[in-house]
């Protein structure tokens, strides 16, 4: 009954967020004229909203993807992160974990300094691309890792995520060095932004959302049973490392799919998924959903304040998503239990 | 890098030493009362551009300090792209000896792999440089050169043209080419007021939108040297309700203020394929922008990415170019 | 039934267990004995499909090494020595864990899940627990829990490894004789490790002493708990009386310490 609660309650804070969100922006359209376009919308009502060509457009192909990006991107980020943790049985890592969020960065980088001649659209493909080829070539270090001998399959797994991790980074790094007139494109990117998004972007990464998100939540039972550790698991008749395997992929899915739109935004991935915990246990059949439902809401909320609050300047999403998320993770660790989550 | 391999000199070097040698004796000998002790200070300010041959030791009065050459130098290392434009138009190309890796105009500059943003001391020390010149006094540049016993001429980027005019000058007296140097400011001046004069300055009904880049936008507001070119044609930039300290004149701006703002002119300065490749096709074609004046009326203006990133002598095509949009748009039926 | 036959494991390249062979009828409680790190443990682990062994292991005409994961499961429950309890998780939802086996790839617990599990924990006793968290339970509660898991599977084979290890002696003669009721009357076959030689031999109807992995001593307790084996193989000194059940009882004793 609780779980239900929660979930209806997180759904209403993500409609309640975009509604705001579709309010306010920096033209400084009349929410009135606003609430009406958007009702004209729903099939059968018939309502003029008032506002003119340029305001319509305002609204319709500007602010409007840019709230349902928001909302995607939020939800794979929860998801993804809350799957991780799951895999992983540890609760720091988050959606960028196992090389995902290097990888994104230097193929994004690589894209900027190299390939600038190919046009814009070529960056959030790179990023898409080296984001999974970051899960991969991480994965492949775990397992070659854990070849030899007895080792604790996900602690080594994550450990090679992190080295792959470091080691893409410093690539990335060495790749920015050479061409230094484009550091701070390549730095706009890695901060992570909404700002231009757009429907086409939604419909392209739609197909891939969808699949990797509908295939972690299947596996939300049996992120549950790896929770009793791998051995147990296996006496319960799961294979835990196809279901790593499996989930880990649909995770990287998700995760490049997000990566191509927003960039890197952080938090989302590692805060969502414990505060959903907090509400309502720790069950993966109900964490997964609601942190979908509460990050989409979150990354919404946040990119709201992000082009509101010094309008019509924006403010980085990843510096709101921060200064929301760390007081937010602390009152979450204050009253998670020590014997640990 | 062996400093001893740098040693070598060309005899065209040789023979523009000795000319100025010559120069620098002769108008020692012939030099008015009014110099006393032949050491001249050169001001920031437009107002006192002195005239004449080059006279060593001289003391420039840089924006980041006073700076000492004591001779004529003939081994220059430029770590700024503007610096190099100002150096080879004052005409002091034969004594560049090293550009930094973005210098690339004029044609045939000796570009090598020093950066300027995060400058290796060594590595500039291997040419055996006699004078620096740099945009940003970055990684301890001027301490690291001084104890080298090498002058650093920090000329940053400059937020008006009086201010990128003396610039050129101040780079013509440190190499010993203050007439060329004059001789340079005065052509960019009548350019520049003859553009203005053509295309009128009471252009107030007409707003744009400097892009910088995209998605995220940042924009120039008339902090910078660019809105200020623009301001002097009267167009309003829609950046400048941003006017914060903090953005240092390059804010971030939604993308639905832009749109709302209704702007006459966008102009593009991250059009170059490596630059951001924003032509002017791709900008129409951005999802809500088409009922945005400068779209509608065709008045997007791809600017050379380079020119609008520099405030050095090429000044003037970013002025022809502004001023062409102008007119363009304030023709009847725009 | 289950029957295991020259059952080597090997780990880590150290040989633990030798030609291991014994057999449990169904419905029959077999209980493996003998020193620390004798292999006890590693038995479990292999009928279990935990580890990788030579030989063979027969339930009843079906060798285990032909069932697939959940099948395997589904007949055989395990219970480890030192089960892994994630302290958020409810006890309702561990329990549920039981049922693993018999849900299909995607499937989620239905009705007959649900009842299996609440039977399970009736049993145990442990049913005002459900919605509380496994960290708020005392170590006795916690592996009543544990026990409840497995009986939720309803298996055919229950894999005990040190299953009353936390509990006080009120608690463990419970839980033992639950586990008795149950496999006299549902047809449980059970396989155990108990340290506690005497309650080894009220409980079991078969010992397997063994010794540096290899089977000392197999039959009824009163035939391998004998003064003699446990002196040899334990290396401590012993006296085996026979207590009111008929059953043998073993006592440490203290040589050299005068009688009172």
């Amino acid at each position: 009954m609780r779980k239900a609660i929660a979930l209806g309650a997180a759904a209403v804070f993500l409609i309640v967020a975009a509604l705001i969100s579709a309010l306010v922006g920096a033209a400084d359209l009349n929410p009135v004229n606003v609430a009406a376009a958007l009702a004209g919308q729903v099939p059968f009502v018939h309502v003029s909203s008032g506002l003119n060509q340029i305001d319509r457009a305002v609204l319709f192909q500007i602010r409007l993807p840019r709230i349902v990006a928001g909302a995607l991107v939020g939800g794979l980020l929860a998801v993804t992160g809350a799957g991780y943790q799951g895999v992983f049985r540890n609760p720091l890592v988050d959606s960028g974990t196992l090389g995902a969020s290097a990888g994104a960065g230097l193929g994004a980088t690589i894209a900027i300094v190299y390939l600038g001649g190919l046009g814009p659209d070529v960056v959030p493909i790179a990023a898409f691309a080296g984001s999974l080829a970051g899960v991969g070539v991480a994965s492949l270090a775990g397992v070659i890792g854990s070849a030899r001998g007895i080792s604790n399959g996900p602690a080594t797994l994550l450990l090679a995520g992190i080295a792959v991790g470091l080691f893409l980074t410093a690539a990335q790094t060495l790749v920015l060095q050479q061409s230094t007139q484009v550091i701070q494109q390549v730095y706009q990117w890695l901060l992570g932004s909404l700002a231009g998004a757009s429907w086409q972007q939604v419909t392209e990464i739609l197909p891939y959302s969808a699949v990797s998100a509908t295939v972690i939540m299947l596996h939300a039972r049996y992120l549950d049973v790896l929770a009793v550790g791998d051995e147990e698991a296996r006496a319960l008749g799961i294979r835990p490392g196809l279901v790593r395997a499996t989930v880990i992929a649909a995770c990287a899915l998700a995760a490049a799919s997000a990566v191509a739109i927003s960039g890197l935004i952080g938090f989302v991935g590692i805060i969502v998924p414990h505060v959903a915990r907090r509400v309502a246990g720790p069950s993966y059949r109900i964490v997964l959903p609601l942190s979908m439902l509460g990050g989409a809401g979150f990354l919404v909320l946040a990119d709201t304040l992000a082009r509101t609050v010094v309008a019509p300047s924006e403010l980085p999403i990843g510096v709101v998503t921060a200064l929301i998320g760390s007081p937010a993770f602390i009152w979450v660790l204050r009253g998670t239990r020590a014997a640990g989550t | 890098m062996n400093p001893l391999k740098r040693l070598r000199a060309p005899s065209t070097v040789l023979a523009a030493l000795t000319a100025l040698a010559a120069l620098a004796a002769l108008s020692a000998c012939g030099s008015s009362a009014s110099s006393a002790g032949s050491a001249r200070i050169v001001s920031a300010s437009a107002s006192s551009r002195p005239t004449g041959p080059g006279t060593f030791p001289v003391t420039i009065a840089a924006p980041g300090g006073p700076v000492t050459i004591s001779a004529p130098p003939t081994r220059i290392v430029s770590l700024s792209p503007t610096a190099t434009e100002d150096l080879y138009a004052d005409g002091a190309g034969p004594q560049v000896v090293a550009v930094d890796q973005t210098s690339d105009y004029p044609a045939g500059v000796p570009k090598t792999t020093l950066n300027g943003t995060s400058p290796n001391i060594e590595a500039i020390a291997g040419y055996d440089p006699s004078l620096v010149i740099a945009a940003e006094n970055e990684g301890g540049l001027v301490a690291g050169m001084k104890k080298l016993g090498v002058p650093v001429l920090v000329e940053p980027p400059a937020a008006t043209l009086p201010a990128a005019y003396a610039e050129i000058e101040q780079i013509g007296q440190a190499t010993g080419h203050a007439a060329k140097a004059d001789a340079v400011v005065t052509g960019m001046e009548a350019q520049v007021a003859a553009d203005l004069k053509k295309a009128g300055t009471t252009h107030s009904d007409l707003s744009y939108f400097w892009e910088v880049s995209a998605s995220p936008y940042y924009s120039a507001t008339s902090q910078t040297i660019f809105g200020e070119i623009a301001g002097m044609f009267g167009l309003k930039n829609i950046a400048d309700k941003v006017a914060t300290a903090a953005s240092g004149g390059y804010p971030e701006l939604t993308e639905e203020y832009i749109v709302a703002s209704k702007p006459q002119i966008i102009f593009l300065t991250d059009n170059d394929p490596g630059d951001g490749g924003q032509t002017p096709a791709i900008v129409a074609a951005r999802p809500g922008w088409s009922g945005v004046p400068a779209v509608r009326n065709h008045e997007i203006i791809a600017l050379n990415d380079d020119v609008a990133a520099r405030w050095g002598p090429r000044l003037p095509q970013l002025v022809a170019a502004i001023a062409a949009a102008v007119e363009s748009a304030s023709k009847p039926g725009s | 039934m289950i029957r295991v036959s020259d059952l080597t494991v090997t780990l880590d390249r150290r040989p633990v267990l030798h030609d291991v062979t014994f057999e449990a009828v169904t419905g029959g409680w077999l209980s493996l004995i003998g020193p620390n790190g004798t292999g006890k443990s590693t038995a479990l682990r292999a009928i279990a499909g935990l580890l990788r062994y030579t030989g063979t292991v027969f339930l009843d005409q079906t060798d285990v090494r032909s069932l697939r994961g959940r099948a395997r499961a589904r007949a055989i429950a395990y219970v480890p020595q030192e089960p892994v309890l994630p302290p958020d998780m409810a006890v309702g939802d561990y329990v549920m864990l039981g049922r693993t086996p018999h849900l299909g790839y995607l499937g989620m617990p239905g009705g007959r899940d649900c009842l299996a599990a609440d039977d399970a924990m009736r049993q145990l006793d442990v049913t005002r627990f459900t919605e509380r968290r496994l960290g708020h339970l005392s170590g006795g509660e916690r592996q009543r829990v544990v026990l409840a898991r497995a009986l939720a599977t309803q298996p055919s084979v229950l894999l005990l490894d040190e299953p009353t290890s936390m509990l006080d002696i009120g608690h463990q003669q419970h839980v033992l004789e639950l586990v008795d009721g149950l496999r006299r009357s549902a047809g449980l076959t059970v396989v155990s490790t108990l340290h506690d030689l005497t309650v080894a031999g009220q409980y079991a109807d078969t010992l397997v002493l063994l010794s540096d992995g290899r089977v000392a001593a197999a039959g009824q307790a009163s035939a391998v708990l004998t003064e003699d084996l446990i002196g040899r193989v334990y290396g401590a000194d012993v006296q085996v009386a026979t207590g009111p059940d008929g059953r043998p009882v073993v006592s440490p004793v203290r040589k050299g310490v005068a009688g009172l």
